[in-house]
């Protein structure tokens, strides 16, 4: 009885808006042991471990891992040896598989930088030998059960002390749970321990040394797994809840007239299924998650696409798009209240009468006290507990939430009612009202289904059950059959184990959404132009002509450099342009002929300042402001070209000659700004793909709680971009000064637009995560090219607008494209 | 007051309740989101009058008037779009090459009607045509607008040589008339608010955009087009930009190919300062609308102090940080 406590939770609450998803709970760790931790979907399993792990912080109560204190911050937790799997995995989906390994251990884990590759697939290999995982592959390309298993293989790689698996045989193929189940056993004789989350009982006893039940966020007591049988667990995992009261069912529907009738119909995940709902009749939808009973029902809906017939009380039915279903008298209730159910920030009156605003108009306006009194009516109706109907509904509880959708969609006078998870997240007392609720609809003829991933909701609501297995139907249970340990048998001996995921992605489609098809691709275009116009027109390759255009590259190059450190945490800065112009305006009163060089020293002594402080001012208003980067930038661009037109209202202030004549200093025919901004691109590009900080800012960008998570502190990550970016404008400044050639208070503004279209060109997403200096650069050097070409090719200029545009649609639109089609399914 | 229910929050029993509470504070301040624009345009006003009544004379106003109005019949179609989470960048282009159009086409068929339908027709294509790219090819709002502007200037320039040109009286006399003392840009944004603020808030089409824009999978699971209602905003604003154009162009009396640069950057601050947040869903356009009559308004009253265009563009980009701190003051009080 060895018994040193690794983990202790102690009295904590967490509140979420509308719900206590954890109350008072308390749990202890001991070493070597594997520690069950039981409970219903929604009971706060994963809520909990997330405070274990600091990824959230505690309302009340401590959380110490080997005696010490963890505070909301995932780093300490990760540091004092706590390792998560999450049912999600926390992995930032453009990093590659070994970026993400090195970024969510601990540092003291971590191998050299240049190493991490032949690091990441010896991780890889430990898992197993046949690994389908390449350190290389960026994580979006990678199928759920892969993605898990890098998750698995993180929290490995950072030898737990605490190892915490969330729902881990949930995606995991049956060879893939032996090798799991092996790993728990060697990392408990370690003496380490496992907590072991799932609502598989079964599993739990096989692999539990001790339980500890969960139920509506409160603990339910700990017990050895070994002195508790599959019923009493269920018993506290359900509460007193498992003689709940169902409604009574309908009595011999056979000779009711069919409402639905469903035939043939196929669709993504499903295919030729014929089914038909009688009157009265509850019809439930069960099987393994991801056989095509949720795809059926969405289909159904017009969400998905499908084919075949429905008719519905006699009449032809279509459901070809949302509407078209709508308007045929199908329904549906999503499962995913947050995402497809409510708009949180509208009000309870506004989400109750979307579904049925027709009820409301008179004079072909909607009538607000028609509308209001309606709300107020559901809401009295379904005894949904709100302050008002204004409140808006992302304030109230889960279960007032789903009772008042469900009441907007009644509202929509369905005949076919489709209903998908119709209890997730719901209290006890309120289940009970929803299932009430839907067995009246049923009574008045309107033809319900249902899928539940709670088999025991399904045996008490429904009066057939179908039984899913890889997208057909392949059992169907009716009257006395219609009970838990048929359903779950059914279920199980229908499909015991998860497919293989085909390769999904084609190659062609996987190599343009990598790093390389972009900038490949940008530099055949900037050749084949080239080659085109020289072979139009001699004078386009002579000396005279790249001198004067070389330079432009340099500065445009340099300016989406910027744009691209901001762009990769997912920001944009409209302030470039005019900070640029500043820096103008600026050095036009101090870089001039006949200053004495402690003049000029001071001239870049302010630029620096100003320009450091443009950056700070600017992730201020973005960050602890939390204003819109496109606003906060624009309130810049708007001041700092105030303040340069103050300066200067009209351009003025010549360079010196010595200034000018520096800049234009070249090596051959490239000119030393232009080799400055090449080299610069390719010290970018190595530290975006080998150092910690271009990992940061890319985790970042890609996937803000993930990188978070894995350690970085996204307040400072943003910090040095936006100042980052203002460097960069203040750099690109230099060589547009042998350009302009004084302070011309205009001369930056188009380089805002022009920077960002180079970047994106580049092949950098506008979300974040993933970008290229390289690709920025060349971006510059195609963009400045198109300005050029019209007036040797002889065409109007009208022809660098088109191009330019035409430019930026092709590529984005072959990048956004190619990234879709890349991403696992 | 968010103190007292944060604190019952802590200790009662029912905490969902409790939270329903202190939001509904919280809704009482969004609905004050679009009211604050009237009282700052209120004060300006007075302000004006007192600091420099010349600008308040009938005179001045009815100078300043037929730009309010159409600034804010360009910013009724940019709040449109950052109602469904959008962003229209081709506001140049778009007022520009209608300027152009509209003339060109009036001198070519000489008829007054057929130019400004035939504006408005080349309109709605480009706004098909933002509306497809980010809905359909998920191009970013920001880059596909970009590009498309760019498409549009070329356009721009390749009908003018980069030179204004000049639009038929017809046009003008439209542009330029009074109506009951007023100009009629002016009578147009409201017609144009009004309407497009009435189908908003009470038409189901309305009302089901609003649902789109907050969240389109939620408007997709009740049952709504959603693509229709997302590439109908641009349409909107595509239709907006150009009558703004065909105002300008009238108005000034040439259509020149730069006259749309100077309505992008205004056309944003009008709705940042509006109200109308980035977030998608909510939104007004009557703020919008006032806000472009407070940025014109301004501008009058800067330049009367004897400032210059630095000034100006001090003063509005002041504007816009205090419209936007104003909101989220309360909430980073409460230390949300």
């Amino acid at each position: 009885m060895h018994s040193s406590i690794l983990l202790k939770v102690d009295g904590v609450t967490k509140l979420f808006p509308g719900v206590r998803a954890l109350d008072n709970v308390t749990f202890e760790v001991r070493a070597g042991e594997v520690h069950a931790l039981v409970g219903e979907n929604g009971a706060g399993k994963s809520t909990l471990m997330g405070v274990a792990s600091g990824a959230l912080s505690a309302d009340e109560g401590s959380v110490a891992i080997c005696g010490e204190q963890v505070l909301g911050d995932p780093e300490t937790a990760r540091d004092l040896g706590l390792a998560i799997v999450r049912q999600e995995p926390a992995l930032m989906p453009d990093l590659s598989v070994s970026e993400n390994l090195y970024l969510g251990v601990p540092p003291r884990c971590r191998p050299p930088m240049n190493q991490c590759r032949q690091w990441a697939l010896k991780l890889l290999k430990r898992w197993s030998d046949d690994v389908a995982v390449d350190p290389g592959d960026r994580v979006n390309t990678l199928n759920p059960e892969q993605r898990f298993i890098v998750e698995i293989v993180k929290a490995l790689a950072a030898d737990p002390k605490v190892l915490v698996l969330d729902e881990p045989t949930e995606h995991l193929l049956p060879e893939d749970v032996e090798r799991l189940f092996e790993r728990i056993k060697q990392v408990t004789e370690r003496g380490s321990a496992v907590v072991y989350i799932s609502h598989r009982i079964r599993e739990v006893q096989q692999v539990a040394d001790r339980l500890t039940v969960l139920r509506d966020g409160q603990g339910q007591g700990t017990y050895d797994a070994s002195s508790m049988d599959e019923h009493r667990i269920v018993e506290l995992i359900v509460g007193g809840e498992l003689d709940r009261e169902f409604p009574a069912k309908a009595i011999n529907t056979d000779s009711e007239p069919t409402v639905l009738e469903v035939k043939s119909l196929r669709g993504p995940g499903f295919s030729n299924v014929d089914m038909h709902v009688r009157r009265g009749e509850i019809v439930g939808l069960a099987g393994i998650d991801a056989n095509g009973q949720r795809e059926f029902m969405r289909a159904l809906a017009g969400i998905l696409h499908s084919s075949g017939s429905i008719t519905i009380n006699g009449r032809k039915a279509t459901n070809a798009t949302p509407a078209k279903a709508t308007s045929s008298g199908i329904r549906y209730l999503p499962g995913d209240r947050h995402r497809e159910g409510i708009m949180a920030e509208l009000s309870v009156r506004e989400n109750f009468s979307l579904r049925s605003l027709f009820k409301d108009l008179s004079a072909g306006l909607t009538s607000r006290r028609s509308e209001t009194q309606r709300a107020q009516q559901a809401v009295n109706q379904f005894a949904v507990k709100t302050p008002s109907v204004e409140t808006p509904i992302g304030s109230l509880s889960g279960g007032n939430q789903q009772k008042l959708v469900l009441s907007s969609v009644l509202a929509g006078d369905p005949q076919v009612l489709l209903v998908d998870e119709p209890t997730q997240g719901v209290d006890i007392g309120t289940r009970m009202e929803i299932y009430r609720t839907l067995r009246q609809a049923a009574s008045r003829g309107v033809a319900v289904i249902v899928v539940s991933s709670d088999q025991q909701e399904i045996a008490g609501l429904c009066d057939r059950v179908m039984i899913f297995s890889r997208g057909h139907v392949v059992k169907e249970l009716q009257g006395k059959d219609v009970v838990e340990s048929k359903i779950t048998s059914a279920v199980l001996t229908a499909t015991s184990t998860r497919e293989r995921a085909s390769e999904g992605t084609s190659k062609f489609w996987k190599w343009t959404a990598g790093d390389i098809a972009p900038i490949l691709m940008l530099a055949i275009a900037i050749i084949a132009l080239g080659a085109y116009t020289g072979s139009v027109n001699e004078y386009y390759f002579t000396e005279r002509n790249l001198a004067g255009v070389l330079p432009l590259v340099a500065t445009l190059a340099l300016v989406a450099f910027g744009q691209q450190i901001l762009m990769l945490v997912g920001g944009i800065d409209l302030s470039v342009g005019p900070l640029m112009g500043l820096v103008l305006v600026l050095q036009s009163f101090f870089l001039i002929e006949g200053a004495p060089p402690e003049t000029q020293t001071l001239g870049w002594a302010i630029v620096l300042g100003v320009v450091v402080c443009v950056g700070l001012l600017n992730w201020f208003l973005v960050d602890p402001l939390k204003m819109h980067p496109m606003v906060a930038t624009l309130v810049t661009f708007m001041a700092l070209q105030a303040v340069s037109l103050q300066l200067r209202p009209i351009p003025g202030g010549l360079f010196s000659d010595g200034v000018l004549e520096s800049l234009d200093s070249s090596v051959g025919i490239v000119p030393l700004t232009l080799a400055a901004a090449v080299i610069l691109a390719l010290l970018l590009e190595f530290g975006l793909f080998r150092s910690r900080w271009g990992l940061s800012f890319r985790g970042l960008g890609s996937r803000p709680e993930a990188a978070r998570v894995a350690g970085i502190k996204p307040r400072l990550t943003r910090l040095s971009a936006y100042v980052g970016c203002s460097l960069f404008a203040g750099l690109a400044a230099i060589p547009m000064m042998a350009q302009v050639g004084s302070g011309d208070p205009n001369s930056g503004t188009s380089y805002t637009l022009t920077s960002i279209a180079a970047v994106v060109i580049g092949g950098a997403s506008l979300f974040g995560g993933r970008g290229s200096f390289v690709g920025a650069l060349l971006g510059a050097l195609l963009i400045t090219q198109v300005n050029v070409v019209t007036s040797f090719l002889g065409v109007t200029d009208a022809w660098q607008s088109y191009l330019l545009g035409g430019m930026i649609l092709a590529s984005v639109a072959l990048y956004s494209k190619s990234r879709q089609m890349a991403v696992a399914k | 007051m968010n103190m007292n229910s944060a604190i019952k929050l802590d200790g009662s029993a029912s905490a969902s309740v409790d939270h329903q509470a202190s939001k509904s504070v919280g809704f009482r301040l969004q609905v004050n989101e679009f009211a604050w624009v009237w009282i700052g345009t209120a004060v300006l006003f007075a302000i004006s009058a007192i600091v420099a009544p010349g600008t308040v004379t009938k005179g001045a106003l009815l100078a300043m008037l037929p730009f309010a109005g159409i600034l804010a019949i360009v910013a009724t179609g940019m709040t449109v779009v950052i109602q469904q989470r959008g962003l229209d960048m081709s506001v140049p282009g778009m007022v520009s090459l209608a300027g152009i159009v509209v003339a060109e086409v009036g001198f070519a068929t000489g008829s007054f009607l057929i130019a400004i339908v035939a504006t408005l027709a080349m309109a709605v294509v480009v706004g098909i045509i933002n509306g497809l790219l980010t809905a359909r090819v998920n191009i970013t709002p920001l880059i596909a607008t970009l590009a498309v502007n760019a498409l549009l200037i070329g356009g721009v320039r390749a009908i003018t040589g980069n030179s204004p040109v000049a639009v038929p009286e017809s046009i003008q006399a439209f542009a330029k008339q009074n109506l009951l003392g007023m100009p009629s840009s002016l009578w147009l944004a409201v017609l144009f608010v009004v309407i497009v603020a009435l189908i908003t808030k009470r038409s189901i089409i309305g009302r089901r955009f609003v649902a789109v824009g907050v969240n389109p999978r939620t408007a997709t699971a009740a049952g709504i087009m959603t693509l229709r209602y997302q590439v109908g905003a641009y349409v909107l604003s595509a239709i907006c930009f150009a009558l703004g154009g065909i105002l300008l162009a009238g108005y000034i009396g040439n259509a020149s190919h730069t006259a749309g640069n100077d309505y992008l950057l205004p056309a944003i601050a009008a709705v940042v300062i509006g109200g109308t947040p980035f977030t998608g869903g909510k939104g007004s356009v009557v703020a919008s609308g006032v806000a472009a009559l407070f940025m014109a308004q301004l501008a009058q009253l800067v330049l009367a102090l004897g400032a210059g265009p630095a000034m100006q563009l001090l003063v509005q980009s002041l504007a816009i940080l205090l419209a936007v701190t104003i909101r989220v003051l309360p909430s980073l009080m409460s230390g949300k």
